[in-house]
């Protein structure tokens, strides 16, 4: 995926010493942030495709977006090497950034390719 | 009782796919219009410096462990005496910037078309969706939900039997509206991409962030403490030395 080809490693930020001295550069965590937010977004319109074409009803949904998320940040954390603290400035960001915008197009997908599939 | 209602394919083809793409355009065409209407505002001098001065004093918050301390104190004293403090803005004249925003013509009309241009094609949309669309069942949910969305949901179909998952038309419109705009940042790339719900959140706070701007940031700036990092670079030279060789 070209978005990922570019990703964590323009992220720098000066790597905090023993005494915790943080500085971020702005516009890169920008960068990161605009970064995880496509991810999010595109794989939560894979995820709702697949989860229609599956059949997935009700909670057996809600769940697999669950876990599409968690693999997300997971990704996402693996692509950072580990040490989000470089590239992002606290936890939350890395996991919790897109979430509410993908959950709504994952049940836009979600539902139109359960009806397309399913249901017609 | 999850009877399976059997669905015309008619419907598939020509409601929810059409729909669909219509909006999709429709969110394509008010990017580019918007793009063509944007005339180039004169910025206003007054609160392009006072934009400046808190650029100013917050890389002074953020870089503030960096000069030595009494470089640190007369800087900030300059920023917020009392008398004469850059950001020091007595209570009456905060309010200027607000009512020249608003006096002023051209940035009224500015607001004006970008509001008219979020709302037109949305209230154009719902009226042709609901005069065409309307008494059938369009798609099916994949979730259930309870009966008091029924009346949100169903609104022309009425039997009352029918599952609360079947939905009509108009809900199909909503979840398009708003499922729509993770994609339209996709293909629009970056932030150009139609987010009208996000910017009529802001339409609100807009006229009167700079009055409100520079005492933020004076508060901000009298409570940080001068910490100098000096008698500590030694250890992170050391540290990034190491990392460089080993």
């Amino acid at each position: 995926m070209a978005v990922h080809s570019d990703s964590a490693s323009s992220g720098k930020k000066s790597s905090n010493g023993p005494n915790e001295l943080l500085t971020f550069n702005a516009e890169n965590m920008q960068n990161n942030m605009k970064i995880i937010y496509y991810s999010r977004t595109f794989l939560s319109i894979i995820g709702g495709v697949v989860a229609g074409i599956l059949g997935f009803t009700g909670l057996k949904g809600f769940v697999f977006y669950l876990l599409l998320m968690g693999l997300t940040s997971l990704g996402l954390v693996a692509k950072a090497g580990f040490s989000t603290h470089t590239y992002f400035d606290s936890w939350n960001r890395v996991l919790l950034d897109g979430f509410l915008g993908g959950l709504m197009s994952f049940v836009l997908f979600w539902t139109f390719a359960y009806d397309i599939v399913h249901i017609f | 009782m999850a009877e399976d209602l059997v669905l015309d394919t008619a419907i598939r083809d020509w409601v929810l796919i059409p729909l669909s793409v219509v909006m999709v355009l429709i969110g394509v065409l008010r990017y580019f219009v918007s793009k063509l209407m944007n005339s180039s505002q004169t910025p206003d001098t007054k609160i392009v410096k006072e934009g400046q001065v808190v650029v100013r004093a917050r890389n002074l918050r953020v870089g503030a462990n960096f000069i030595p301390s009494k470089a640190f104190r007369a800087r900030k004293i300059y920023y917020c005496n009392e008398e004469n403090g850059l950001l020091f803005v007595p209570k009456g004249q905060g309010q200027n910037p607000q009512a020249q925003m608003f006096s002023d013509p051209n940035m009224a009309m500015d607001m004006m078309k970008k509001n008219l241009s979020m709302i037109i094609p949305q209230t154009l949309t719902f009226a042709w969706v609901n005069f065409f669309f309307s008494g059938f069942v369009a798609a099916k949910i994949p979730f259930p939900l309870t009966q008091r969305f029924r009346s949100m949901l169903q609104n022309g179909i009425d039997l009352s039997t029918v599952d609360v998952s079947y939905v009509s038309s108009r809900s199909w419109y909503f979840l398009n509206l708003f499922g729509l705009r993770g994609f339209f940042s996709l293909i629009l790339g970056e932030e150009n991409a139609v987010d009208d719900t996000q910017r009529m959140m802001q339409m609100g706070g807009f006229g009167f962030d700079p009055s409100k701007g520079l005492s933020a940031e004076k508060d901000n700036l009298d409570i940080t403490q001068h910490d100098w990092a000096l008698p500590n670079f030694e250890q992170r030279a050391e540290a990034v030395l190491r990392k460089v060789i080993s």
